[in-house]
């Protein structure tokens, strides 16, 4: 009668390392540029995919945190590329941010756009570019916004697609980093985090009576509540906060 | 001691014949026999054939009926362009050598390699270089190298291979050549036939003075010739400033995908053109001669006339390549995207040299998407997503701020390397800004005011009041510019919205009065 230690040996004689544990090297990270999110989960680790979710009628500071993490990139002279599903990137607040735009290949989707002889949707052509630039290689972040991208459209992208860029993304020294508003790729997601809604600080006390031109944005006070990390167990009671200033301020 | 001359002579047998195989990759230069007709399609007539061709029977002057008895003769008609091509082709060969080229004749080429043997090596392996060079050009050559160039050019047309001559052994080694090899007037060459006179050793011998008698001045230069003692000057080729190569088609092209197959014959020959004078290109011209079908029925209707018999297209790159394999794939893209209304009878390819860039990367910096792949990347995501908006602005690309007050002020470009290596040196630290995600175009909104201060607001379906306003924030701008001008009444707004808060930028275009949603702090 086999043992289990000779079964062991047959099917490693046959097929090696099939038994053995996978040890992986640890993961590298960029950090986001917000002290607290970084002190929490050690930034946005490379060869992972990350989802950043908020429902998308609400200010909540996902695209300050985005813009603050290819900041960071740009500055250490990484190339990021942004997939627009809504073409809603903004140049201007972005280079206030610190990203340096030259570093930035920015894909404009929206429109129904001619490919072949058939037509894609904004949807459709945001993953069939993330697609592209995920197998040019080269970047180290590749960012797509589904942020304005309604959520029964994002829970209707079947598993198996974000499954598929997971496994892409584990061989690239890339960060994957995908803004939507639900977190669709559920377990092939190596971070989840969803952003609270802002709240937004004036400059003066907010009266009726008060002059409105005598007020004005001071800050958006964000709050970041850890949903899922593989880099590091997050602590259910510690929600990040941070506050992005306006470009004026 | 004086500098030694050193003369090198490329020579491609039935050169006619191989500017016309060069395009036509199914036949073989030396297995098939290859016949290449010219004159009117109702008289055509052999005008050169190869030596297989030759041994079926086939000579030049034959009419086209008779060479069709032999069924195993492929038949080509004559393309100067083609002939045009290949000597440019050869003459890029040269010109990898050496600067001094001379276009000696149609597919003959002499080049002055004198003092280049410690840079080239010994002479056997510069003629090994030379073949080589050739082949990839898809031209089979002989090589001769001489102290003269005329003794170089004889022997090229003579002896097949690479022949080296040892300066003061020209009439030697030349001696077995026939005397057709000079290419004498014809009633030069009947005198010499009557003497008996059939190869360079016998015409070497002649007295100079009764041959000077008979022959005149003519006779001599013939004779020094045969002796290799004439030396002259190279007249240089200038060289081409663009590489083009063309193929006319048999039958009409339709589909793109046949259609790669020529144009990656065409763009590995002016890729191997430009490597032979290291030389790339960041600029490419394609042609193509489309078949117009003119149909009966629409005659009678001047607008729908027949489609333009050339279609155009033009692929600038940001950085110089010689990767035939990149050009091809850009250039099945476009095409993809802006396709040929007609089936495609002629292609031309051509290609404006650049210089070759190299770059070396910093051991320490993080990788960077190779310019060449970026730019096939890019070619595909323009054929996904589009290649502009409305605003005619590019939909992939690096984003640069306009140094302009106007809203969205910026523009998309392509990759530059001048631009990339340039790249802003921020030196402070980044901290987060809350940035504005932009509607493309605005939202229209309807907004109630009160004291001319926004209320409430209604707008993409949405409705509800206004927590907060902040402004208003006027801006205007291009007033000396009718077309151009804008006028905005800017106010931040805070909205309840269900499940938070939602802080937007609104505006107010004058003199319209119109309100639209810009977009949402975020």
């Amino acid at each position: 009668m086999a043992s289990i230690a000779v079964i062991r040996t047959q099917i490693e004689h046959r097929l090696p390392g099939a038994l053995s544990v996978r040890r992986h090297a640890p993961l590298e990270t960029f950090p986001t540029g917000i002290a607290a999110l970084d002190q929490q989960i050690g930034g946005v680790a490379q060869s992972m995919l990350t989802q950043i979710c908020m429902p998308k009628e609400i200010s909540s500071g996902k695209s300050a945190m985005l813009n603050s993490l290819m900041a960071q990139l740009t500055r250490r002279e990484h190339f990021c590329a942004l997939v627009d599903a809504s073409d809603c990137f903004d140049p201007i607040s972005a280079e206030v941010a610190g990203v340096d735009l030259s570093r930035v290949l920015w894909v404009r989707c929206g429109e129904w756009a001619r490919y072949g002889e058939k037509k894609l949707k904004p949807l459709e052509q945001a993953f069939k570019a993330a697609d592209i630039l995920v197998q040019n290689g080269g970047f180290g972040l590749i960012a797509v916004d589904l942020g304005n991208i309604d959520e029964r459209h994002i829970r209707k992208i079947p598993l198996t697609t974000w499954f598929r860029f997971a496994r892409v993304i584990e061989k690239m020294p890339a960060a994957l980093v995908f803004l939507a508003t639900y977190p669709a790729a559920q377990s092939c997601a190596g971070m989840t985090l969803h952003m609270k809604s802002a709240t937004p600080f004036w400059s003066r006390s907010v009266r009726a009576s008060a002059q409105p031109h005598v007020r004005t944005l001071a800050e958006l006070g964000c709050e970041v509540e850890i949903g899922r990390s593989r880099l590091r167990k997050p602590v259910e009671s510690a929600r990040p906060k941070f506050t992005a200033a306006p470009v004026w301020a | 001691m004086g500098l030694i001359m050193l003369f090198a002579c490329i020579h491609v047998p039935d050169f006619p014949v191989q500017a016309a195989l060069r395009v036509d990759s199914a036949v073989s230069f030396k297995a098939d026999a290859v016949a290449v007709l010219e004159g009117p399609e109702s008289l055509l007539k052999v005008f050169a054939c190869n030596g297989a061709a030759r041994r079926a029977g086939i000579s030049p002057g034959m009419a086209k009926t008779q060479v069709e008895a032999c069924p195993q003769v492929v038949l080509h008609k004559r393309v100067v362009e083609h002939e045009e091509t290949a000597q440019s082709a050869l003459l890029d060969c040269g010109y990898g050598f050496s600067p001094r080229v001379e276009s000696t004749s149609p597919g003959t080429i002499t080049i002055d390699l004198s003092g280049t043997e410690r840079l080239l090596g010994a002479q056997t392996k510069i003629g090994e270089q030379l073949v080589r060079r050739a082949e990839a050009c898809r031209l089979e050559v002989n090589v001769a190298l001489a102290a003269n160039p005329d003794a170089a050019l004889h022997a090229a047309r003579g002896f097949t291979g690479i022949t080296v001559i040892a300066p003061g052994k020209e009439a030697r080694r030349l001696a077995c050549l026939p005397v057709e090899v000079l290419q004498p007037p014809a009633e030069l060459l009947d005198a010499l036939d009557s003497w008996g006179i059939r190869d360079f050793q016998s015409l070497a011998a002649l007295p100079v003075i009764p041959l000077t008698q008979r022959l005149g001045q003519q006779g001599l230069h013939l004779q020094r010739l045969a002796r290799g003692e004439v030396q002259r000057e190279l007249v240089p080729a200038e060289p081409a400033a663009a590489f083009r190569e063309s193929m006319e088609l048999e039958e009409p092209v339709e589909l793109l995908e046949p259609l790669a197959f020529v144009l990656n014959r065409l763009l590995e020959q002016v890729t191997a053109r430009l490597a032979a004078r290291s030389l790339a290109t960041d600029h490419v011209h394609v042609e193509l001669g489309l078949e117009a079908h003119v149909d009966r029925l629409l005659r009678a209707e001047p607008a729908l006339a027949a489609p333009a018999l050339k279609y155009q297209r033009t692929l600038k790159l940001p950085v110089p390549t010689q990767d035939a394999k990149v050009l091809l794939k850009l250039l099945q893209l476009d095409l993809a995207a802006h396709p040929p209304q007609a089936p495609v009878k002629k292609i031309a390819v051509e290609a404006f040299p650049a210089r070759v860039r190299f770059g070396q990367a910093g051991l320490f910096q993080p990788l960077a998407p190779e310019p060449a792949k970026l730019e096939i990347t890019m070619a595909r995501l323009r054929a996904t997503v589009g290649e502009k908006d409305q605003e005619g602005r590019a939909r992939v690309g690096f984003p640069a701020v306009l140094d302009s007050h106007k809203p969205q002020s910026f523009q998309v470009l392509p990759l530059n390397a001048e631009r990339e290596a340039a790249g802003k040196c921020i030196t402070t630290t980044p901290k987060p800004r809350c940035v504005v995600r932009v509607f493309r175009p605005p939202l229209a909104a309807t907004v109630e005011l009160n004291c001319d201060v926004p209320v409430a607001i209604a707008f993409s379906g949405w409705k509800g009041k206004i927590k907060t306003a902040s402004g208003p924030w006027r801006s205007n701008g291009a007033w000396w510019d009718k077309a151009e001008e804008w006028k905005h009444e800017e106010w931040d707004v805070e909205l309840s919205i269900t499940g938070g808060t939602g802080v937007y930028r609104i505006f107010r275009e004058l003199p319209s009065e119109r309100w639209f949603v810009e977009g949402m702090y975020d």
